[in-house]
């Protein structure tokens, strides 16, 4: 299996024979005999015969048919619940506010879906907004920003880069944050309500903080810092996005989350790869170890539609989820792993039966049962 | 006195001589001269330095050259152009800068500029470092000589210059011969440089300058020498050269034979003095050696077929990107209007001109599809292999202390793929050093058959030869019986034998420690007046008409009357000698079948891979004798004496006494016939191309194992038979098989081309007649291909150095593998050459492999790249 290399010998004989009988100091031009130079270091090849690759493929068949089963099993026990809101169809509850689709509405319209959840859900529940058909990864939209900005600089705060061309300016003032990527927040407005069997709504606690990644929220987006520590005096002389309905110094009342550091807006401009994408909206988190976070019944969603996404033929959905060990739902890698494991224990045996009919021909190969 | 004339004559054989020319200016129109652009005033330096040739940046005025050896290729002026050009020359890198240059339109960059630049950067300048690097440690030599007799060191001589050479040293310019120590100014150079060939050859200088000039106190005399040169303007024609010199009013010609070209070596001459007429790059060698090009190997090329190449990785990436480009378009037409923020984001262009601007993106995009990383990846294994090789224990040298040296580290991995091995015989297989192992005198065979047993295990006993006290050892032949016969006194016939090989020779002799030691153009002859000097009869000396022999410790005195010189085409050369009697012999000495039909069938060596000579005698009546040197001066005195003179030497080596036959042997190499062995379960082919003759060469065929027993041997004239496919039906009956072909049926049967090589480099040789005789032979050289591919081996004897060269184009055109020529660097050089010449390697990569330092210093001063592999490390490379 494994060949090295035969170990050059030193013919000694010439080492004290050659050389001018004068004796001067002729430096001998002998190339050293290191293992190194001579290329005597050990050395592994693998030889490919049955008697290793039949045990390879067995290996790799029964090692990767459990995990793809194991993954498969996690993948479906996640609970996972999508609400299409979009209001396309006129007899869908938000079809009014669909058809509303200016960006700078005064009054809000708000519409309700009713859903039911026929099995709890366990430990914490993640909810996600989806988006489909709309295109974050259009090349000139995702260079549409201004990083130095959004990091608080106070410069690039007054003067934006190029980049965010044309959403730089408005009316002679630098906007915060600048670019495209901002400029087409996601602004629906979802809340909860859980209604009890016995008629009453009870408002499910979603939590704001903590959707964002550590690194967004307080390396790579910072407030800027001024003499005030009032977010309205720093931001003073920039306008706010033209699709905004506030400015950005007002998104939240909490002072932790408001500003450039506001979680919703750091989840949006980490923009998605694929027309359609979901972003994290809020956390349920589990609140007694008794009761499940989400029980069986009847949920109200109420939305503030504010989003158009008619003229692109995009969707909107509402997903309820909880996650594993590993993430949210997705069977892709346990099919995968049990794919793999099966070709590779059908090639084994294959390989198997070959070697067993024709194999003795071959004088090398051996194998062991 | 006529001796004398012959004498002269018979070392200019076939040449015209000077004095034919002497009322030239009578014979010829003046218009002949208006080619004659070159001038040269003797000792003139101000008028040359005038006109020198100077140079900045790629810029060159000015006439005359000088005569620094430029062996580098860059000077720090030159480095960064030259260095970006070679680099530029690679299609990838162009690709890259393109690239780069994309990548700073803003419209269209995608990745900031640097993401490019900087590998782009990285091998620029990693390869102009190797290159750098490469070019530093390329020697320059420089040798010290003699200018107008202060010493001055190669690059100071200049045009005009009266130069002063000593015995071996190299000559530093092209030279016109003005007179030398030796009588009638005789000069013997060697210019195995040159043409590969290894034998001595005369020059000699014009009567008029060598009577002038002689007068005594010398110097002085050649320092006021104001003569004035005309000649052609350089050229690269080795073995012509057009010219006249003018002085005190009297105009002589000069031709080839009064020229020492650059890179020949003087030798058994002790002084000579010489007018420079060309130096440096205008030297004939430096017009002959093509420009130091990019060396490619297989692999790179490869690459760059791949890389570049049409329906390869460049055009794949342009269709992906225009596909891109497409899709964009179609994005930007049907979808982006859609969108509030993508349409303010295209600002108002038309969605083709974004398609257009997306497509040029792309391609910036997928650039790094393109390996680029592979380029350096190749650098550095070249040079990683390159230190193994320098590394390798097996391929030290412990006689010369030489290791291996990888001259040229791009070509390494071309080692491994060789298909074609083509070696040079002597020197190479066998080790030249001749051996006078045999003789057969009067159909008695002395010295043990070595038929069937191997030299180096046979244990012979050594002579004694205490008796002798000319003896230097060194004889390897063990036969009792010759001595005692010898001593004996009755013998004859044994006695004239040797007598023969003592006097028959143009060898010189030196004397050292008291006893003689030989100068001799081939080493046969070396070696059999070493025998002859072993055996007791020493040649002690020669003059210009007496040789001095010592037999038996008797000094006898031989008058020289006349020396017929060896020739390629008479193979054979005599002396006509007046033995201290008076009585008029002629001994003859030459190979085989030129007095084959003399021979005893049991004599024939050749059958024990054994050079023979044989050795004859005819008496000479004084009659005959009178008449044929008359005959001889007045066939002197006429233009084309050449043709005159062989028949002439024909009349007289007639009627010969064969006294017996010679056999030397030429040993092979430690442990050739394992690698041959090897190299043959390998599946290489190996070719041996050598100058021998068939038999010799079949037999070293067979010793060192190219042929087995069993090998069907394939003669030339199966190219003759009607249709190659019956060869190749024959050929698979037969598992093994080998070509056996010779020089002279290759020019036969493939004469369109060898012809032109030999028109090319050997312009003397008459080739002509045979493309006449047997007319375009289209298909006749890829016959000879088809059927050498169907023999394991193929023995090419009897080759001349430019047949070589000319089998070496052949297999290179025929074949796509790779060809690996080995030589010792004498008479292989145009074979080596010629698959380094850049005019030739338009096809094929040459194998730049030098395996020592040992190889010509003058290959390196030309720039040939030559890489002549010294010969027993050659064999080692093969052994390992």
């Amino acid at each position: 299996m494994a060949s090295g290399y035969s170990a050059k010998e030193e013919d000694g004989h010439h080492s004290g024979a050659l050389g001018p009988a004068g004796g001067a100091a002729v430096r001998s031009r002998k190339p050293d005999n290191t293992a190194f130079k001579q290329q005597r270091l050990p050395a592994w090849q693998p030889i490919l015969t049955a008697g290793t690759v039949l045990p390879a493929f067995f290996i790799i068949g029964l090692l990767f048919i459990p995990i793809g089963i194991g993954l498969y099993v996690t993948s479906n026990n996640i609970r996972e619940l999508q609400i299409d809101y979009t209001g396309t169809e006129s007899s869908s509850p938000c079809f009014a506010c669909s058809q509303n689709y200016s960006w700078n509405m005064t009054t809000p319209c708000v519409c309700s879906v009713s859903f039911s959840l026929d099995q709890p859900f366990e430990s914490n529940v993640f909810m996600y907004y989806g988006l489909s058909n709309f295109y974050q990864n259009h090349r000139r939209y995702v260079k549409s920003r201004d990083d130095s900005q959004l990091n608080g600089n106070l410069n690039s705060l007054k003067e934006p880069s190029k980049e965010c061309e044309p959403y730089r300016t408005n009316d002679g003032k630098p906007i915060a944050p600048c670019g495209a990527i901002a400029n087409s927040l996601f602004n629906d407005t979802l809340a909860l309500y859980y209604n009890d069997p016995n008629g009453t709504e009870t408002q499910i606690q979603l939590v704001k903080r903590g959707i964002a990644w550590w690194t967004d929220k307080h390396v790579k987006f910072r407030n800027p810092v001024g003499d005030d520590s009032n977010l309205t005096a720093i931001f003073q002389g920039t306008a706010k996005p033209v699709n905004w309905q506030k400015p950005v110094y007002e998104l939240d009342s909490d002072p932790e989350n408001n500003g450039f550091i506001n979680e919703d807006l750091i989840v949006w401009m980490r923009t998605a790869a694929l027309p359609t994408f979901r972003k994290l909206y809020r956390i349920i988190e589990k609140n007694s170890s008794t009761s499940p976070t989400l029980p069986r019944g009847n949920y109200t969603l109420k939305i503030t539609y504010n989003y158009p996404v008619r003229s692109f033929e995009g969707r909107k959905r509402m997903i309820l989820s909880t996650i594993s060990w590993m993430g949210g739902k997705n069977p892709f890698l346990g099919i995968a792993y049990i794919t793999v494991g099966s070709i590779c224990f059908f090639l084994g045996v294959v390989l198997l039966i070959i070697h067993h009919k024709y194999g003795s021909r071959s004088s090398s190969a051996d194998l062991t049962h | 006195t006529s001796v004398e004339h012959t004498l002269c004559h018979s070392h200019t054989v076939g040449e015209p001589e000077q004095h034919v020319f002497g009322l030239w200016e009578e014979t010829r129109a003046p218009e002949d001269l208006h080619y004659l652009s070159w001038e040269v005033r003797a000792n003139d330096r101000r008028f040359h330095q005038r006109q020198q040739r100077r140079s900045f940046l790629c810029f060159e005025w000015g006439k005359y050259a000088d005569n620094a050896v430029r062996s580098y290729k860059y000077t720090p002026l030159t480095f960064l152009p030259l260095s970006l050009y070679e680099q530029f020359q690679r299609i990838a890198n162009v690709y890259f800068l393109l690239m780069v240059i994309l990548q700073c339109v803003p419209a269209i960059s995608t990745l900031p500029w640097y993401t490019t630049m900087l590998p782009l950067l990285t091998v620029l300048s990693v390869r102009g470092l190797k290159d750098l690097a490469d070019d530093l440690v390329r020697p320059r030599p420089d040798f010290p000589l003699h200018r107008s007799f202060t010493s001055v060191r190669w690059r100071d001589v200049c045009v005009g210059d009266v130069l002063r050479l000593r015995k071996d040293q190299i000559v530093p310019a092209d030279l016109l011969l003005l007179r030398t120590s030796e009588p009638h100014s005789l000069c013997y150079v060697e210019t195995s440089d040159i043409d590969g060939e290894t034998n001595l050859k005369f020059r000699q200088a014009l009567g008029i300058t060598h009577h002038e000039l002689s007068s005594e106190p010398v110097e002085p005399t050649l320092l006021a020498f104001d003569a004035c040169v005309w000649c052609e303007q350089p050229n690269s024609r080795l073995h012509s050269f057009k010219g006249v010199l003018e002085w005190k009013g009297v105009r002589h010609l000069l031709d080839t034979d009064h020229i020492l070209l650059r890179g020949t070596v003087l030798r058994n001459t002790d002084i000579a003095y010489g007018l420079t007429l060309y130096t440096g790059a205008d030297s004939k060698i430096l017009q002959n050696c093509g420009r130091l090009s990019v060396k490619t190997t297989q692999m790179e090329r490869i690459l760059n077929r791949v890389v570049i190449g049409v329906r390869k990785i460049v055009l794949l990436l342009l269709m992906v990107s225009l596909l891109l480009a497409v899709g964009a378009g179609i994005f930007e037409a049907q979808v982006a209007p859609r969108f509030e923020v993508l349409s303010a984001l295209g600002a108002g262009r038309s969605p083709a001109y974004k398609a257009f601007l997306t497509f040029w993106g792309y391609v910036i995009l997928l650039s790094p599809a393109m390996p680029m990383s592979l380029y350096i990846s190749f650098e550095v294994v070249h040079m990683i292999h390159s230190l193994f090789i320098g590394w390798d224990l097996d391929l030290y040298d412990a006689g010369s202390n030489t290791p291996a040296q990888a001259h040229s580290t791009a070509l390494n991995e071309e080692l491994g793929q060789v298909g074609y091995l083509l070696s040079d015989k002597t020197g190479t297989l066998t080790e030249n050093r001749l051996l006078f192992r045999q003789c057969c005198i009067a159909g008695v065979l002395y010295g043990l058959s070595q038929r069937h047993t191997d030299t180096r295990t046979t244990q012979h006993t050594p002579l004694d030869l205490s008796w002798n006290p000319f003896s230097r050892g060194g004889l390897q032949f063990s036969d009792q019986r010759l001595v005692d016969k010898l001593r004996d006194q009755d013998s004859t016939e044994v006695r004239e034998f040797f007598t023969v090989l003592a006097l028959c020779h143009t060898v010189m002799a030196e004397w050292k420690d008291g006893t003689p030691v030989y100068q001799a153009a081939s080493p046969d002859e070396e070696a059999l007046v070493g025998a002859a000097r072993e055996m007791g009869w020493v040649f002690l000396s020669r003059t210009r008409d007496s040789l001095t022999l010592s037999e038996l410790s008797h000094i006898r005195h031989y008058q020289l009357l006349a020396l017929l010189d060896f020739t390629s085409q008479r193979r054979r050369m005599s002396v006509v000698v007046r033995d201290p009697e008076g009585v008029l012999k002629l001994y003859c000495k030459g190979a085989d079948i030129v007095i084959l039909e003399r021979l005893r069938q049991d004599c024939l060596y050749a059958q024990g891979c054994l050079r023979t000579l044989c050795v004859a005698v005819r008496s000479v009546s004084e009659e005959l004798w009178e008449e044929w040197s008359r005959a001889l001066a007045k066939a002197a005195m006429m233009t084309q004496c050449g043709a005159v003179l062989d028949t002439l030497y024909d009349s007289m080596e007639r009627e010969l006494t064969l006294l017996g036959v010679t056999a030397i042997e030429d040993r092979l190499q430690e442990g050739v016939p394992e690698t041959i062995a090897t190299l043959k379960q390998a599946g290489i082919k190996v070719w041996v191309l050598t100058g021998d003759k068939r038999e010799t060469a079949v037999n070293i065929g067979y010793a060192c194992r190219l042929l087995d027993p069993d090998t069907q041997l394939l003669q030339g004239e199966e190219l003759r038979s009607s249709s190659l496919l019956k060869v190749t039906e024959k050929r698979r009956k037969h598992s093994t098989s080998a070509l056996v072909i010779t020089g002279p049926e290759l020019v036969q049967y493939i004469p369109n081309y060898f012809s032109t090589i030999l028109q090319r480099h050997w312009p003397c040789t008459n080739t002509r007649s045979n493309n006449q005789a047997f007319g375009e032979q289209p298909g006749w050289d890829g016959r000879f291909m088809a059927l050498s591919k169907l023999c394991q081996s193929v023995l090419c004897c009897r080759m001349t150095p430019g047949q070589k060269a000319g089998v070496v184009q052949l297999v290179r055109k025929h074949t796509s593998s790779i060809t690996m020529a080995i030589g010792d660097g004498a008479n292989d050089v145009n074979m080596i050459k010629m698959l380094s010449c850049s005019t030739f390697c338009t096809k094929q990569v040459p194998l730049l492999w030098c395996m020592s330092g040992l190889r010509s210093t003058m290959a390196s001063v030309h720039r040939s790249e030559s890489q002549a592999c010294e010969s027993d490390l050659s064999t080692q490379i093969w052994a390992s």
